[in-house]
């Protein structure tokens, strides 16, 4: 049942769309239809595939990088209040500013020749805060009195680390997994965006490139796609979420 | 020799307010004291001072490593993520023992608190009083030289209650070790402890001696026993006469 509403809604609605656009009569660069779509999709499929399989990867490195560096961090902040104090300030700043204003200088500076790179680090930017937060968060929000314990038990920081804090905060640090994971996919399309002709290759830069060629039913493929990759994604999350918590955590008793 | 000691202590908390103030108190080693007083009396705190969770804002707190202590918190305090068995290994294995010591140990605290079939059950498959047996097996499996214990029982039902203080005295018997066991219940501590201490409003009120001498199995029927607890009653402030008759 779960499952199925879901499809079925989304089948009435491409109906629903299929038909309407047929009698409105509306041109083909505006509104394709479904069909259309699905025939653009057939007929780019090795161009687009690759597309995707570029925004992949920057995505997936991008994430990476995300949650290993906002996790390390975090377990820095929850240790020294001070490096806290120092760093978040800047930390914040990263996060306000808008980073299709700085991406330009990002790829000025990692190089025109090394555009993969650049892309993953502004995507990186925009993946990183919801982890940082969510880490710290989890990590200070520990049972004091499971800390007293730790402590009667003699553990050094590193046992600390790994009985106590990374799995109490694990919760947590899965939440920030999930909007980082689909902050990650926005952050590489931002990314594709601002490095423009040439230099990437992904699906955002199909869309802009079937944008320009007027080939709507193209773009709405590649949308179509992208899309379903941070659907993907999403549920790639939850599952590992599902995975690591059921058996223990409140959230997932009955059901 | 003392194993504790307390030494005109005082405990401050941040935000002002004062649990503790000027308590003095020796704990033998080998003995078995039990704390009373009514809720929000500060044996808690007491009992977080002796471990050295807290330190004390004035006087002084001689006491072990904080390794030699055993320590069985108000609530059962475990590892939601960790099953039974892992959550009463946990401070073995920080300790470092070999694999089959670890493995005797945990299968005789589980055989102790009667939770030897919820091995591998995980803490929120428990009821409240089976998670405070299994932090109870925890303190335990350490086999610390000096066990806190506070309102291990409290949530139990009076025939578990019974025969845990029974097991509890034969350890102590057994392995010698110094026991300070706060409760709520009269009769309790009446019945495990060799002293009471008696307290209100974060001080000493009183030191109560109860009397072991040709103590026998049946504790309960004792004259002695009735009178310890007349007298506890007393001094805690109920009616004269009260508990005693009841006991
Ligand atoms: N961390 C804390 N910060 C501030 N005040 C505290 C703190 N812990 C305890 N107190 C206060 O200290 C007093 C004694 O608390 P404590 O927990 O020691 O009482 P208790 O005798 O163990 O009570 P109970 O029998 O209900 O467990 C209480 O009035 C409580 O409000
Ligand atoms: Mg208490």
């Amino acid at each position: 049942m779960r499952y199925l509403v879901p499809v079925l809604v989304g089948i009435a609605l491409l109906a629903i769309w299929e038909v309407w656009v047929s009698l409105a009569n509306i041109p083909v660069f505006i509104l394709p239809r479904p069909s259309a779509i699905g025939a653009a999709l057939v007929d780019n499929f090795a161009t687009l595939m690759a597309a995707l399989w570029v925004t992949l990867k920057v995505t997936a490195a991008a994430f990476f990088w995300a949650a290993a560096s906002a996790i390390g961090l975090a377990i820095i902040f929850t240790r020294a209040r001070l490096i806290e104090m120092a760093l978040y300030p800047y930390v914040v700043t990263l996060q306000v500013t808008p980073v299709v204003a700085i991406a330009p200088l990002i790829l000025i500076w990692v190089g025109f020749d090394n555009v993969s790179r650049a892309l993953v680090i502004i995507a990186w930017i925009v993946a990183f805060f919801p982890m940082l937060t969510n880490s710290v968060q989890g990590l200070r929000s520990v049972d004091p009195q499971l800390h007293d314990l730790m402590r009667l038990s003699g553990a050094n920081w590193w046992q600390r680390l790994c009985y106590l804090e990374l799995p109490a905060a694990l919760p947590s640090i899965l939440t920030g997994a999930k909007i980082s994971g689909g902050l990650a996919l926005i952050g590489a399309v931002v990314a594709e965006f601002v490095a423009g002709s040439g230099a990437s290759t992904g699906l955002a830069w199909r869309i802009i490139e079937a944008g320009n060629r007027l080939e709507i039913a193209t773009m709405f493929a590649s949308l179509a796609l992208l899309s379903a990759l941070g659907i993907v994604l999403f549920y790639l999350l939850s599952f590992c979420e599902w995975l690591l918590l059921h058996r223990w955590h409140d959230s997932f008793q009955r059901g | 020799m003392n194993a504790l000691a307390l030494n005109a202590a005082g405990l401050r908390y941040d935000n002002g307010f004062t649990a503790l103030s000027d308590i003095t108190a020796q704990f033998a080693r080998g003995s078995f004291t039990a704390l009373v007083g009514p809720s929000g009396c500060g044996k808690s705190s007491l009992l977080r001072l002796l471990a050295g969770l807290e330190q004390p804002t004035i006087g002084s707190v001689t006491g072990l490593a904080q390794s030699d202590i055993g320590f069985v918190f108000q609530e059962p305090t475990l590892l939601a993520w960790r099953s039974v068995a892992e959550n009463i290994t946990l401070p073995l294995k920080i300790e470092g023992h070999a694999r089959s010591e670890i493995d005797t140990r945990l299968a005789e605290a589980l055989q102790l608190v009667g939770l030897t079939d919820f091995a591998d059950a995980l803490p929120r498959q428990l009821s409240g009083g089976m998670k405070m047996r299994v932090s109870l097996a925890r303190a335990l499996a350490k086999r610390p030289p000096v066990l806190l214990m506070d309102e291990p029982f409290a949530a139990l039902d009076e025939l578990t209650r019974f025969r845990l203080d029974d097991d509890l005295r034969a350890i102590w018997r057994q392995q010698d070790c110094t026991i300070v066991f706060v409760t709520h219940s009269v009769t309790e501590a009446a019945y495990l402890a060799e002293r009471a201490l008696v307290m209100q409003e974060g001080k000493l009120k009183a030191e109560i001696t109860i009397d072991q001498a040709g103590r026998t199995d049946n504790f309960r029927g004792a004259p002695t026993y009735t009178e310890a607890c007349a007298e506890l009653s007393q001094a805690l402030g109920h009616k004269s006469g009260h508990k005693s008759g009841a006991a």
